[in-house]
This record gives structure tokens, sequence and C-alpha cells, in this order.
């Protein structure tokens, strides 16, 4: 398990909740603030988008790989977790194609000679 | 439960009913001082600032010609008294909601431990000498208790509506439907009081070992537990992505102030979500920001109180800590308990959350309100029942105490935990902050 990989006196477990506790202020410190502290940097929401899903991603992979013990459980685990995955892929691409901006704003080499949008 | 355990008094359960006492006894103090105590001072405070409010609103109006400082002294009049009124609802639903859980708790372990008090001494509820150390026996209690929920679910909308005639004469409920419901909640309560009864003894020999592909030779508690979390993230993805499909095509402030083409015509304020509420101001953001830290802080301690239950040669911290955790049993009991003191905080401040939406108009009418309400109240529940097994893994911590051999239950436990913990890593930054 984690707890015998050692870093400065500190098991593995201490530094990913430290991980998990700095990320968090940081996603909500990204939310909270319109402009870059100090600066006149405004922080869209493009750039909001961004900084959620990759700070999400982190914590994600924290807790599962090191909290759940993925990384050193045998990889069934890893893959029986991630089998749902899989739906969920699927079920965000029938939102894609059930939502009007996800069939209109494909990129043209997605839909060659097809006017689906404009005919149904 | 399977393979085989230590003798166990049942006189034992006896320590259940005192805990459920200890609980109570907590969840009412807590409940008169925050809930009654200070909520009332609040009220009186709240009432006197809307009717100083109101009664400025006459006399500017029978003036006439408003001046920019008269509206801007009543707009900071109304603020002010807005701000009395969510702090009255922070302590009174704070204590409301403290009693109640304290009810639940109690009345959980309580009766759990009242029941298996009172069963005849020898009696190990799976019928099975534990002469062979290594025999593998199962439990018929997870039946009992799926048909528990079986007939308390057929009975819910009507044990719901019966719930509310107890609370208005006007209401008549269904006495058939709600009778089914409670022997459904009856059959639950004896199946999982009967669970813990197989488990207390458990020792951690005999574990069941799967001897078939794909989990060949792990524990079969294990991976039915991931196999029971595979199921739960399909639960949440299908939140997630109805919340995404209506998200996407929603016209809110955010998106019209960005320039979004196809929301250019229409008006600020036309879709409002629980973020547009939350984000902006530090006190509104604060409740769901604080249970995001609980929830990290509480995933870190359950992974303690695991790790110090498989240490075997555990040793004392000095100084404070060393008071707070002298041996290894309190230290894992210690842990357990503050991360169902941490979990029970965010049950608390998400309702207290909540009742500060309703209070803004922010209900279930709505889309938003339905989809939002939906998807952080089954994230709740699942932590709401997260605590009550955390109930009993306390008093097992307690009694026969966890250790390098039997700490399995904390670490299957710790898995659907951590996955509560995954399922608000998403939930929070989606619903809270986007």
């Amino acid at each position: 398990m984690g707890e015998h990989v050692e870093f400065m006196g500190k098991d593995i477990y201490f530094w990913n909740f430290i991980v998990l506790m700095f990320f968090t202020l940081f996603e909500v410190g990204a939310v909270f603030f319109e402009v870059i502290p100090g600066t006149d940097i405004e922080i869209t929401k493009m750039s909001v988008w961004l900084i959620l899903i990759v700070v999400g991603i982190i914590k994600g992979y924290g807790i599962a790989a090191f909290f759940m013990h993925l990384r050193d459980d045998p990889r069934i685990y890893t893959r029986t977790a991630l089998f749902p995955v899989l739906f969920v892929l699927l079920m965000l691409w029938g939102i894609g194609l059930s939502n009007p901006a996800g069939v209109t704003d494909l990129p043209s080499w997605c839909t060659p000679n097809w006017d689906y949008a404009e005919t149904r | 439960m399977s393979g085989s355990g230590a003798h166990v008094e049942n006189g034992i359960w006896m320590r259940a009913v005192m805990m459920g006492g200890i609980i109570l006894t907590i969840g009412v103090l807590l409940f008169a001082t925050l809930g009654v105590a200070i909520a009332n001072g609040k009220h009186d405070t709240w009432k006197q600032l809307e009717d100083d409010y109101h009664h400025e609103e006459e006399l500017l109006a029978a003036k006439g010609n408003l001046t920019d400082a008269d509206v801007k002294h009543l707009d900071h009049m109304h603020h002010e008294e807005i701000d009395a009124h969510l702090s009255y609802l922070t302590y009174r639903v704070a204590g409301i909601t403290i009693l109640l859980m304290s009810i639940t708790y109690a009345s959980f372990i309580g009766i759990g431990g009242f029941l298996n008090a009172s069963k005849p001494e020898g009696d190990h509820g799976d019928g099975h000498d534990d002469h062979d150390e290594h025999e593998h026996h199962g439990s018929s209690s997870p039946i009992i208790f799926s048909f528990g929920i079986l007939l308390f679910l057929m009975g819910l909308p009507d044990f719901i509506v019966a719930c509310k005639a107890l609370l208005n004469s006007e209401v008549s409920a269904d006495l058939g439907m709600l009778g089914l419901s409670s022997i459904g909640l009856v059959t639950i309560m004896i199946a999982v009081s009967n669970w813990w009864f197989e488990d207390l003894p458990f020792n951690g020999h005999g574990e069941q070992i799967a001897t078939s592909w794909p989990f060949e030779g792990e524990h079969i508690r294990k991976a039915g537990l991931w196999v029971f979390i595979m199921s739960e993230i399909m639960v949440f993805a299908t939140f997630f992505s109805s919340y995404l499909r209506m998200r996407t095509e929603w016209c809110t402030d955010w998106a019209i102030r960005d320039g979004v083409e196809a929301c250019k015509d229409v008006p600020e304020g036309t879709v409002v979500t629980a973020s547009d509420l939350l984000r902006y101001d530090v006190s509104t953001l604060m409740p769901g920001a604080i249970n995001t830290f609980a929830l990290i802080i509480s995933s870190y301690t359950i992974v303690l109180a695991l790790k110090t239950a498989k240490d075997a040669h555990w040793e004392p911290s000095t100084g404070f800590m060393g008071k707070l955790m002298p041996t290894r049993k309190a230290a894992v009991r210690n842990y357990l308990i503050a991360t169902l003191a941490l979990g029970s905080l965010f049950i608390v401040l998400k309702l207290v959350e909540w009742s500060h939406l309703v209070a803004e108009g922010f209900d279930v009418g709505t889309v938003q309100g339905s989809i939002f309400y939906i998807a952080t109240g089954a994230h709740g529940l699942h932590v709401f029942i997260g605590l009550l097994v955390m109930l009993y893994l306390v008093f097992k911590a307690d009694t026969v105490g966890y250790d390098e051999d039997n700490a399995q239950g904390i670490e299957y436990f710790g898995l659907y935990w951590h996955f509560v913990d995954l399922a608000w890593v998403v939930i929070f930054p989606a619903f809270y902050l986007y």
C-alpha cells in the first residue's frame, strides 16, 4: 500500500490530501475572481471551463489512484471502475447529437457533404 | 458475513444503545442551542429589521419624489433584512437538521443494538458453529435487507403523504401503503441488525475468495463493492449528462455577458442557475466550499483509520494527539468519529444552503432547480447512508476493535466513501461553479 512510499517524512496519503486541498482552493478561487488578483487580466469563461476540467481530472485521479488504491491494486479493479466510462462517453455522444448546437457547430471535416442540421 | 469469528458476548450490544443515547443527547443540546436559543434571537433581529424596512418604505412612499440617496438607503435596509433572514434560516435549519439526524442515528444504532442484545447468548445469527477457521458460509441478511427496501419503496409515496397528514389534518393518507412501507422499514432494521450481529465477531479469517475469472484470487466482498461502485458511476453519470444536455443550451447571464451568439436577444436574468446565486459571493459559496473541504478531510481521516488499524507496530504520538489517541483501538475509533462528524457537517450545510436557495426563490419548480436538487440530493442521500453504516464501524471500533486482520470492513467502506467524495469532485464544479 501507499503508506510505504514516503516523501519528506510523510506518506503518499498525506501529500495526496494536501494536493486535493490546494486544487480545491484553486478552483474556487478561479471562479470567484473575475480578474487574476493583482493584474487586469480577465479570467474568461473558457479559461474557467479549462481550469475546472483539468482540476477535476487531477482531483479525481488523486482520489481514485491513491485513496481508493487503484494504483497498487490488481488492474481488474481499474478496468471495473473504467468500464462505465464507455457508457458515459456514449451518453455524452448522444447529447452531442441531440443538441442542435452540437450538430451545427461540428467542424467541416466531421460532416462532409452533410446538411443534416438544415434539412431535418 | 463470511468466515469465522471470536466469541462476543451479546451484552456488548447494550453499548450500542448507550451510544444511541449519547448521540441523541448531543443532538438535543445542539438543537436547543443553535435551533432554538440562537435562532430565536436571530428571528427577533430579522423581524425588527423587516418592520424597520417596511416602516421606512411607507414613510418614503408618503414623501414622494425619492432621491438617489433615499433609494440607496432603502436598498441597504432591504439587503440587511435579507441577510438577517438568511442568518436566521442558517441557525434554525442547522438545529432542526442536527436534531433529525441525531434521532435517526440514535434509532438506527439504538434499535439495532437492542435487538442484538435481546438475542439469547450463543446465537451467532448464521446458525453456524465457529469450529472450522476456514469454512465459508453466506448470510441471509443482504437478501432480507433488499426485500425490506422493496417493501419500503413500494409504499414510499404514501409514506410521505402520511408524514404530511401527521402535520396537516386536511391531508388524508393511504394507511395500507403506509403499513407496507413501515413493514419494509422494520424488515430493513432487522436485516441490518442481524448483519451487524454476524459481522461483529469477524476477525478477518476465512474471507471468501473468488475462484473464477475475472476476479480470481480476489476477495469477493471487494469485487462486489467495485461492481456496486460501477453501477453508482452510471447513476451519477445520468444526472450529470442530463444536466450538461440542458446547461449547454441555457442562456445564463454568464453566457449572455460572454457574447454567446444564440443568446444575444435574451435579457439577463431569464435563466437563473444555482451557481448564479452561489458563486459570486463568499457567504453564499461558503457552505458548498466548506462541504468540499469536509469531504476531502473525511476521505483522509478514513484513510488514517485504515492505516492505523493495519499498523501492527503503531505507537502513540507525543503531546495532544497522544492524549487524544492513547491506543491503536482508540485512534481508529476517533478517526472514524471524525469522519462521521465531517460527513454530518456536510449534510447540515447542504440543507442550510438549500434553505437559502429556496428563500431566494430557487426551488424545484424550474428545470434548473429540479436537476440541481435531484443531483445534489441524490449525492446527499449517499452521504447520509454512508453515515448510517459508519455508526456501526464506530461501534465495532469501540468494542471489538479493528486490527491488521479484520480491517477489511474499514477498507471496503472507505472505497464507498471515497466514491462519494469523487462524485462531489464532479458535482461541485458543475453545479456550483460553472
